[in-house]
């Protein structure tokens, strides 16, 4: 459905969001991994060429967004031969239901990997009751 | 070995469709996308995202560059050969004991890139920052400044 929405943008019917970044343009969705252990879940974003500087991660009400803009830039006098990656910048957006604990969001980049640690509420752990 | 153009594993290059995931449709678009993936993962016999990295190439005056996007890699996992005209870049790993599923994963990456201009083989140097390997290739002296002058009889 994305390689149609490509061709045809207008099928998305989503309004721009005002508080999206003006110079951000065309983005690209990373490549990314979900794993849910019982008081976390972890997150594995591959954003390569980005940098701590370059990398934006905010979470609201039910959605963690993540931006990841690229640090290096052609250098002046390099001619591109073949090219296969993008300039744009990595943005990937997941919905949650409320069960993250938003105050204990932890994140690490190392070498091109963000490793986002989104820690459950203690509600929605699960919990051993006794039978009297 | 074959090249076989990157992709990149979601490539939406539109803002709208980023945006996309409350549409009504989103269910229907993603259960497609998953669709292709499936279908497409199974023409190239592995998944693309797993074997392959993305490589770019750029040239100045005095060298060739070649930029892999390989996130995640340590150093020592990476391997550069020059050999006969081709440059190799591949990156391995064993997978570490998972225990309580922190383990590292193994992986096995290769590409090979030809390179047309003559390379000083002895200068090529490679640096890793922020997930993206940059091995430069010195161009050799005489390539690099090459005047022929024919007389014209």
């Amino acid at each position: 459905m994305s390689l149609l929405s490509t061709f045809a943008p207008s099928l998305s019917r989503q309004a721009a969001r005002p508080d999206r970044p003006a110079d951000l343009g065309n983005t690209v969705k990373p490549r990314y991994e979900i794993k849910d252990t019982s008081d976390a879940f972890g997150i594995t974003v591959y954003l390569p060429g980005v940098n701590k500087d370059g990398v934006d991660l905010t979470t609201e009400e039910g959605q963690v967004r993540i931006l990841g803009r690229r640090a290096w830039r052609q250098p002046e006098g390099w001619t591109s031969l073949y090219r296969e990656s993008a300039d744009a910048a990595f943005e990937l957006v997941l919905n949650h239901d409320n069960a993250i604990d938003v105050d204990k969001v932890a994140a690490e980049l190392r070498d091109g990997v963000l490793r986002v640690s989104l820690p459950k509420h203690e509600a929605i752990k699960p919990r051993k009751i006794a039978v009297s | 070995m074959r090249l076989v153009r990157y992709t990149y594993p979601f490539r939406t290059l539109s803002n709208a469709q980023n945006e996309g995931t409350r549409s009504p449709w989103s269910g229907l678009e993603s259960e497609i996308d998953r669709l292709f993936d499936t279908a497409m993962t199974d023409v190239g016999g592995s998944s693309p995202a797993t074997r392959h990295f993305p490589i770019d190439l750029y040239e100045d005056k005095d060298s060739t560059y070649v930029r892999a996007e390989l996130p995640g890699v340590s150093r020592e996992d990476i391997n550069v050969e020059m050999v006969d005209g081709y440059l190799t870049i591949s990156a391995s790993r064993k997978t570490t004991a998972v225990e309580g599923g922190d383990g590292e994963r193994g992986f096995s990456f290769s590409r090979s890139v030809a390179i047309n201009e003559a390379v000083q083989s002895d200068k090529v140097s490679a640096a890793y920052e922020n997930g993206v390997l940059t091995v430069t290739l010195p161009k050799q002296e005489e390539v690099k400044a090459k005047k022929i002058s024919v007389t014209v009889k």
